[in-house]
């Protein structure tokens, strides 16, 4: 039975490599066996794991690269809600921190401008006190956070966020996003339930933590409008939040706005700030493309390294298999199949480790924090370039090799 | 064969070059269909300028204003025919000076909290136009228009012009 089992696995197999050998058979062109190229690698087993290890770099850093590209842009695309308009300062240009208006702003803009949302006598509009301060925390000596005076009708117009843990901040207290710890370079145990931050000159009772689906609010530390006031000395706010009703348009908010001149108003779709957010950091993101570039050349010269102390010692070898009657082109596949095996096997490694430890990392930047994505893109991009490594890296010592005379090269010490 | 092959190769890529400019360069702007329902053919007599309108005009009174498209880097509102207008006498950045936005005033902002106006072009209910002015006037940043409507005050000096009749001024 187990000799019949033998059998037709030797018959397939016999099978399948000459399924796969049809197209260079077509062409007359004999391969070299594919464990010709294995066992090659295991012959310098010192020199192949060297390889490997470096292979295995330059694919994981194309993977932190490119899972912070994807990261941030995800961060930014599911930051904004379509119905969401914001109202605030129009000298502040595109930075919200900057931003002050009247703290009557909210009631005007409802009074004169219809299509916000309203049930049950509840307007949802969402006034709000937005900067970013030096934040202490039991663990760190204070980083820069952003912190978001809010009032209990802020969850209806920022419909993305959702108290996950403890409860909605009273007086003193704050509640915290997902990725503040992030932010503010403190661990998560800083930031748990009960524990206290500390930020314009006031000790605050964390109540609550909150998500928002991966949005920049996640960053964010926020209170009640009324005490982060009071602590600021401030009574003007940063932004108003108005949910539109389906139907409206934030065209209305805007005509009030500009016919408001004296208030010095500007109005923009939600999703329309976190898109010119992604314009503003378009520059950012160009630099780590660059740098995906300039990491995969550095990878192709530790491939073409490593083929060309590969092939240097072998040259006698390969020549005895062209004397015997291989084609160039049959030993050029061999070769740069070795090096495709080791760069696979690389990217491999690679995408595992970043798959299970990269994968959902806290990274802290300019407008907050945001965690690296693995996705499919950025397995295919790591891998691609591991792959791409293994083909331009075999591809020139092998043609090398194969460029010397067959006569020659037979005598070569 | 393969010089052939490279020649047509390098024939066709100049071909192809040529063409892409060629087009590039004759390719017209997006032609606009103007509206005459709220476009004036001759230019209305008598017009004041923003910021005289802004001191004399009272609510509610018939006006023909001159001005000039701009105030912020986005005068237009997107989705409605509004727009906000500056004193012509107000000058806008130089082009010399290299600025993207010249149409913000943003080296003369001082200047323009007093004499700039807000224009909507209504229906006949006096409702603002669903769409943007500029996909029906032949307007842009920087354009000279003197509209005619009614005047709407309120107790902050802010002006704002129902219009229903918008003419714009050719360049020079």
């Amino acid at each position: 039975m187990l000799a019949f089992a033998v059998d037709c696995c030797a018959w397939w197999s016999q099978a399948g490599a000459s399924i796969l050998n049809l197209p260079f058979e077509i062409f007359h062109l004999m391969l070299l066996p594919w464990e010709y190229g294995v066992r090659n690698l295991a012959r310098r087993p010192v020199r192949t794991a060297l390889t490997l290890v470096a292979l295995a770099t330059v694919v994981m850093l194309v993977f932190v690269v490119v899972g912070f590209i994807r990261g941030l842009e995800q961060s930014l695309s599911v930051s904004g809600d379509e119905n969401v308009v914001l109202v605030y300062s129009v000298n502040s240009e595109e930075n919200i921190e900057n931003s002050s208006i009247a703290a009557r702003t909210p009631s005007l803009v409802t009074a004169c401008v219809d299509g916000t949302v309203k049930r049950f006598d509840v307007t949802h509009v969402s006034p709000e006190l937005y900067l970013g301060t030096r934040v202490k925390t039991s663990e760190s000596d204070g980083g820069l956070g952003l912190v978001r005076g809010v009032s209990v009708a802020a969850p209806l117009a920022r419909r993305s966020v959702k108290l996950i843990d403890g409860i909605w901040p009273g007086e003193g207290e704050v509640m915290v996003g997902r990725l503040a710890a992030a932010k503010l370079g403190s661990s998560d145990e800083a930031m748990t339930i009960g524990n206290s931050v500390e930020f314009e000159g006031r000790s605050w009772t964390i109540s609550g933590r909150f998500a928002a689906g991966g949005a920049a609010y996640e960053s964010e530390i926020w209170c009640r409008l009324g005490d982060f006031q009071t602590a600021t000395k401030r009574q003007d706010l940063s932004l108003v939040a108005m949910l539109l009703s389906p139907g409206s348009s934030p065209a209305e908010i805007q005509l009030f706005c500009k016919e408001r001149t004296d208030l010095e108003l500007r109005a923009i779709r939600e999703t329309d700030y976190y898109a010119s957010l992604q314009q503003h950091y378009k520059p950012v993101r160009l630099l780590a493309w660059f740098v995906v570039v300039l990491v995969s050349g550095a990878g192709i010269f530790a491939g073409l390294n490593m083929m060309y102390g590969a092939v240097a010692g072998r040259i006698r070898e390969i020549a005895t298999l062209q004397a015997i009657g291989f084609r160039r082109r049959a030993i050029l596949f061999s070769l740069v199949q070795e090096g495709v095996l080791l760069a696979a096997t690389g990217s491999l490694l690679s995408g595992v480790i970043a798959l299970t430890m990269l994968n959902g990392m806290a990274v802290r930047f300019t407008m907050g924090a945001f965690t690296l994505r693995i996705d499919s893109v950025a397995i295919l991009i790591g891998c691609g370039v591991g792959l791409l490594l293994g083909v331009v890296g075999a591809l020139p010592p092998a043609l090398k090799a194969l460029r010397a005379e067959v006569a020659t090269s037979l005598k070569a010490v | 064969m393969k010089m052939n092959l490279t020649a047509a190769l390098v024939y066709f890529s100049l071909l192809a070059v040529g063409c892409g400019q060629t087009e590039t360069a004759t390719t017209p702007s997006k032609a606009i269909e103007v509206d005459m329902r709220y476009a004036a053919t001759t230019e209305p007599a008598d017009a004041v300028p923003v910021g005289e309108a802004r001191s004399s005009s009272e609510d509610g009174q018939d006006i023909t204003l001159v001005g000039v498209i701009g105030g912020s880097s986005k005068p237009f509102v997107e989705g409605l025919a509004a727009f906000t207008v500056v004193d012509p006498k107000i000058p806008s950045c130089a082009d010399e000076e290299g600025c993207p936005t010249p149409w913000d005033y943003c080296c003369t902002q001082d200047q323009v909290k007093e004499n700039i106006a807000t224009i909507k072009i209504v229906d006949d209910s006096g409702k603002p136009i669903s769409k943007d002015a500029r996909e029906f006037l032949d307007l842009k940043e920087l354009s000279t228009v003197v509209v005619t409507g009614k005047a709407k005050r309120d107790d902050q000096g802010n002006l704002t012009v129902a219009a229903s009749k918008v003419f714009v001024r050719t360049e020079e």
